[in-house]
């Protein structure tokens, strides 16, 4: 397979995009010719810009991850949470002061766990944005319960939520805004199947109109043992296995596990070799800490780019284990501390690869959850709060809106399942215009965006 | 590659066959199979074709098809296919009774000693024993099958001595395999490997004081997962539209609110107590009424009147849930998928659902009734499915291996059979049983691989989400080691394939009907024969790289790979 063709594959991506707009009938002709100046403007990137993704699988506990401090907040909270509730003098250490305060003279304390983050958030280079969630159009408590506004589907369920966070529809979708955003820039990557990345599996988020998944493992491409040079001894049965596996096929089934196997071929000898002339970093990344490891991936990949050739990269990486309906006590903390670490030493090998302005993490998940205890954990909410990190971060800073710490509170729906103040397409909009995508290409990334005031949040 | 070249080459034309009519006299099941077999519209005259055949009519390709679905593997289960056709198999395996307790087996390796409290390797040891050794292999291929259904992980409950639980939770899987689904259902729900993964274990009632609610996970992904969906079903398992065309949402947030209060007061008999007391993990749980929930709880049209008791409260709401009309259509399709083919057709999915609802006897949740209708059904059956160019599915990367071992006869030398988690994405297999990284599963149902020629025509391909460029060669590498030098101390015994390797012909043909049902072309299966054929056979090792060598690269061409 050419991997070299990056021109052709986003012209192609451009024509799709333009039919499936005009297929679905809501595309003017001049969205077309906005979204055709975007494209003319990505293609002309040539700096370097990685948006990476930290997907925490399961729900999130929101709750105590960014815990209320200031005395009538922290008493409501402790009310609220019972037993779930973290001490308030375990919160002193990570406190966070913004450069503006929230009203009323809320305070908001990060989880005991996150130091490396809070520290961050000091330095300027961690921004957090509250309440985010789905929502088509913005939402009150009044018009959730009434039903009077379109609600995102299939609310609360785990693989419905995590499609619409990574691709704004549940289950059975098939792009999502990191592939979205990768289709625009194709064209500035010679090496254009790089461009989506992911080191933790399939997911909706990398896949574009026209931009495929790449995944690497945490220790990089693999190479298929069997068709180096002898398979047992035989050249022959070597080259015979490369052809078995490689072949088309008219079965559409047979034909894709081909596609994937020539794509897992032809990258991975680039790849491997790529990341082994890449500059090293000392940054030290724990090997027993999966979400480390995969970042200390996307690190060695962003450190291979000129040999890569790659200008735009969208990653992927993720953990698992947050739907804490249990042993949320026990649990939780182990996985922040899991988190904490993991994103302190990312941060700072961009750092000391002298990137750190052209990457920003962000993390997202399937939802925040209840407030209320069920006695050793919490259920499945809706919006929760989320973090930023990068040298070009405006961080330092609460963005949004914080919720009222209150069950049947103006932001609840019920058990404090916060009702999201802001979108999704929000969040993933501003995180897009600052990778490039222009504002007028910014409906085929998020297509709800148009139905909230403010598309930039500003957080970068 | 012509994928009409497909056919096994010997097989004629054949429509369809009716093997149910050489096999009517079996005893069991006969009224149900006859009233599956009419509505399946099965007809006309037998199949023919070369490779030896039975009284059935069954040729070799056919039996090993059928096999590939039914079983784990082909090996020594081709002449009894033919000989009692595809109803007598399935009979004889409903009747044979489970093969052998994993929880015993547990303990007569030593598992229950202090020092494996809170090691849990050896519940994968156990699973893996019994899929490529028991004897019984519908009820394993089914047990393993609804594993992915109402999926339990070891990675995923936090207890000690969870190599017992595990153990009990496949024990019960397999006990049920063939019984009723309410039974299943409600074996599943108290069970205590899924009352400590799904949280019913200790859940306790809402508290007025404190503002506890009840948990609510089980409620919920007993719903989604486990019997009604998240959407309104027809029988054929399409989705309902209101008015408007758009879906209908079987619940939602209320009724989990409800439904939760149900699954109150639950938890183990006893406590921990101990490796091998049967108290903790075979006992379904027990009530603690003090702990259930009094309110009333309303859901799908169902009112659990307050103070209801909790055992009858939870007879109320199981029985509401099984009897909802989506469960048919949506475990049968699942069960299809797991089975037989990605992409059912709503009319197979109907037949199935129609069998669910009603084995003919007039009993609703017969799984020896779905079982038969999923694998008699003409698309399961028909030799033209073989052509469809999107007919079939991934074969799962765990029974690849399995019947591997399987059809090789593989052993543990020291019958400890230590095989570990095989789900290591890059190295291994990116799937283990009882190992899924959710609730999940490791694909959901209705997953469609991006950018494909699946994707454009509407089709899924759940097996396609653990297929990936790092997995597709840590599968490649991960046989590649194993065909040679087998895994642990389990190592295969070739004698068979050994006898043929002076002939590469016959070799790759008897690999390609053993383990691909004949479904590698004649094309590909040339050029892998004369691979093979290019390695001196004059030494014994030169003899055993050609076994080598034509197994891997049977295994390795996606038209093994893809299960027609």
């Amino acid at each position: 397979m050419k991997i070299n063709k990056s021109a052709d594959l986003a012209r192609r991506a451009f024509l799709k995009r333009g039919s499936m707009l005009g297929a679905a009938g809501f595309a003017a002709p001049w969205a077309l010719n906005l979204a055709a100046i975007g494209e003319a403007a990505a293609q002309t990137a040539t700096d370097y810009k990685a948006l990476v993704c930290v997907f925490l699988y399961g729900g999130n506990d929101h709750g105590n991850t960014l815990v209320p401090y200031d005395a009538t907040n922290y008493a409501a909270y402790r009310t609220i949470r019972a037993n779930l509730a973290t001490p308030q003098a375990n919160l002193a250490a990570t406190l966070l002061t913004p450069a503006t305060a929230l009203p009323s003279g809320m305070q908001l304390a990060m989880a005991p766990q996150l130091a490396s983050l809070k520290s961050l958030f000091d330095q300027g280079k961690l921004a957090v944005q509250l309440n985010v969630g789905p929502l088509i159009v913005p939402t009150t408590v009044a018009q959730y319960r009434s039903g009077s506004v379109p609600l995102p589907p299939k609310l609360f369920s785990h693989n419905d939520q995590q499609s619409i966070w990574q691709s704004s529809r549940p289950e059975g979708s098939i792009t999502g805004w990191g592939g979205r955003i990768g289709d625009l820039f194709l064209g500035g990557n010679s090496t254009s199947a790089l461009t989506c990345m992911s080191v933790t599996g399939n997911a909706v988020y990398l896949a574009g109109q026209t931009a495929v998944q790449y995944q690497v493992s945490t220790s990089g491409a693999v190479a298929v043992r069997g068709v180096k040079s002898s398979l047992y001894g035989s050249a022959a049965c070597a080259a015979e296995l490369r052809t078995l596996i490689t072949n088309s096929s008219s079965h559409s089934l047979e034909n894709e596990y081909a596609v994937v196997t020539r794509r897992s071929l032809d990258t991975e000898a680039l790849v491997t070799s790529a990341v082994a002339a890449a500059p090293v970093f000392t940054t030290v990344f724990n090997t027993s800490n999966s979400l480390a490891m995969q970042l200390q991936m996307v690190a060695k990949m962003i450190a291979a780019r000129g040999t890569l050739g790659v200008t735009r990269q969208v990653f992927l990486v993720s953990m698992s284990g947050f739907d804490l309906h249990d042993n949320l006590l026990s649990q939780h903390p182990v996985l922040l501390t899991s988190v904490n670490e993991a994103l302190a030493s990312f941060y700072g090998a961009t750092v000391e690869l002298g990137i750190a302005n052209n990457v920003t993490t962000f993390t997202a998940s399937d939802f925040g959850r209840t407030l209320t205890s069920n006695g050793g954990g919490s259920d499945h909410g809706w919006g929760g709060h989320h973090v930023v990190i990068g040298g070009a971060v405006q961080g330092g800073q609460f963005y949004g809106s914080a919720p009222a710490i209150a069950v049947n509170g103006p932001d609840d729906v019920g058990q404090g399942r916060l009702l999201p103040t802001t979108s999704v397409d929000q969040y993933a909009a501003t995180l897009a215009a600052w990778f490039g995508v222009a504002d007028s290409s910014m409906a085929t990334i998020v297509p709800n965006i148009g139905n909230f005031t403010t598309r930039n949040l500003g957080f970068v | 590659m012509a994928i009409l070249e497909k056919e096994t080459p010997a097989t004629e034309a054949s429509d369809s066959d009716d093997p149910q009519s050489s096999q009517a006299a079996v005893a069991a099941g006969v009224a149900a199979s006859l009233a599956i077999a009419s509505c399946g519209g099965g007809s006309g005259g037998g199949s023919s074709g070369s490779g030896g055949s039975g009284s059935s009519g069954v040729t070799d390709a056919q039996a090993s098809r059928f096999l590939s679905q039914a079983a784990l593997s082909a090996r020594d289960n081709i002449w009894l296919l033919q000989l009692v056709g595809y109803e007598g198999w399935l009979n004889q395996q409903f009747t044979t009774p489970p093969s052998g307790s994993s929880w015993d087996w547990l303990v007569s390796q030593g598992y229950n000693a202090e020092t494996y409290r809170y090691s849990n390797s050896s519940s994968d040891y156990v699973i893996w024993y019994r899929l490529i050794t028991s004897p019984d292999q519908l009820r394993q291929r089914i047990a393993l099958a609804l594993s992915e259904y109402f999926v339990v992980s070891v990675s995923g409950i936090s207890t000690q001595w969870s190599q017992f639980a595990m153990a009990a939770y496949w024990d019960m899987l397999c006990e049920n395999a063939f019984g009723n689904f309410r039974q299943l259902l409600e074996a599943v729900t108290l069970n205590p490997a899924m009352g400590l993964y799904l949280n019913t274990k200790g859940n306790q009632k809402e508290d007025v004081a404190t503002g506890r609610a009840p948990d609510e996970n089980y409620a919920r992904e007993v719903m989604q997962l486990f019997t009604i969906g998240l959407l309104e079903l027809n029988n054929d398992g399409t989705v309902k539209t209101n008015g408007s065309g758009q879906p209908i949402e079987t619940y939602n947030q209320d009724t989990i609110t409800n439904l939760a209060r149900v699954f109150t007061g639950w938890d183990l008999n006893t406590g921990i107590a101990g490796p091998t007391a049967t108290t903790q993990f075979v006992m379904p749980m027990q009530l603690i009424a003090s702990r259930h929930s009094a309110l009333a709880a309303t859901f799908l049209g169902t009112t659990i009147p307050a103070g209801t008791d909790g055992v009858t409260a939870l007879k109320i709401a199981l029985d509401t849930l099984f009897n909802h009309p989506n469960v048919g259509p949506f475990f049968g399709r699942q069960m299809i998928q797991r089975l037989v083919t990605s992409n059912p057709s709503p009319a197979y999915v109907a037949r199935v659902a129609t069998a669910f609802n009603n084995n003919g006897l007039g009993v609703r949740g017969d799984m020896q009734a779905v079982i038969r209708a999923i694998l008699l059904d003409p698309e399961a059956r028909s030799d033209d499915a073989l052509a469809l160019p999107t007919g079939g599915k991934l074969r799962e990367p765990m029974l690849r291996f399995i019947q591997w071992a399987r059809t090789f006869n593989a052993t543990s030398a020291a019958g400890t059979w230590k095989i570990y988690d095989l789900s290591d994405p890059a190295s291994r297999l990116a799937q283990s049983p009882l190992r899924s990284p959710s609730v999940f599963n490791y694909f959901r149902p209705g997953y469609t691989p991006p950018n494909t020629a699946i994707a454009s025509a509407g089709l899924v391909a759940p097996e396609f989400q653990i297929t990936n460029e790092p997995t597709v060669a840590g599968y490649l590498n991960f046989m590649q080691s194993v065909i040679a030098n087998g895994i642990a101390d389990v190592k295969p015994d070739y004698t068979t394939e050994l006898s043929l390797a002076g002939d590469p012909t016959a070799l790759v043909k008897q690999i390609n009907l053993l383990l691909a049902a004949n479904q590698v072309s004649a094309t590909t299966e040339a050029g892998i024969i004369a691979a093979v054929a290019s390695i001196s056979a004059s030494t014994p090792a030169g003899q055993l790289n050609r076994v080598r060598a034509a197994i891997l690269l049977v295994m390795a061409c996606p038209e093994y790979l893809v299960q027609k």
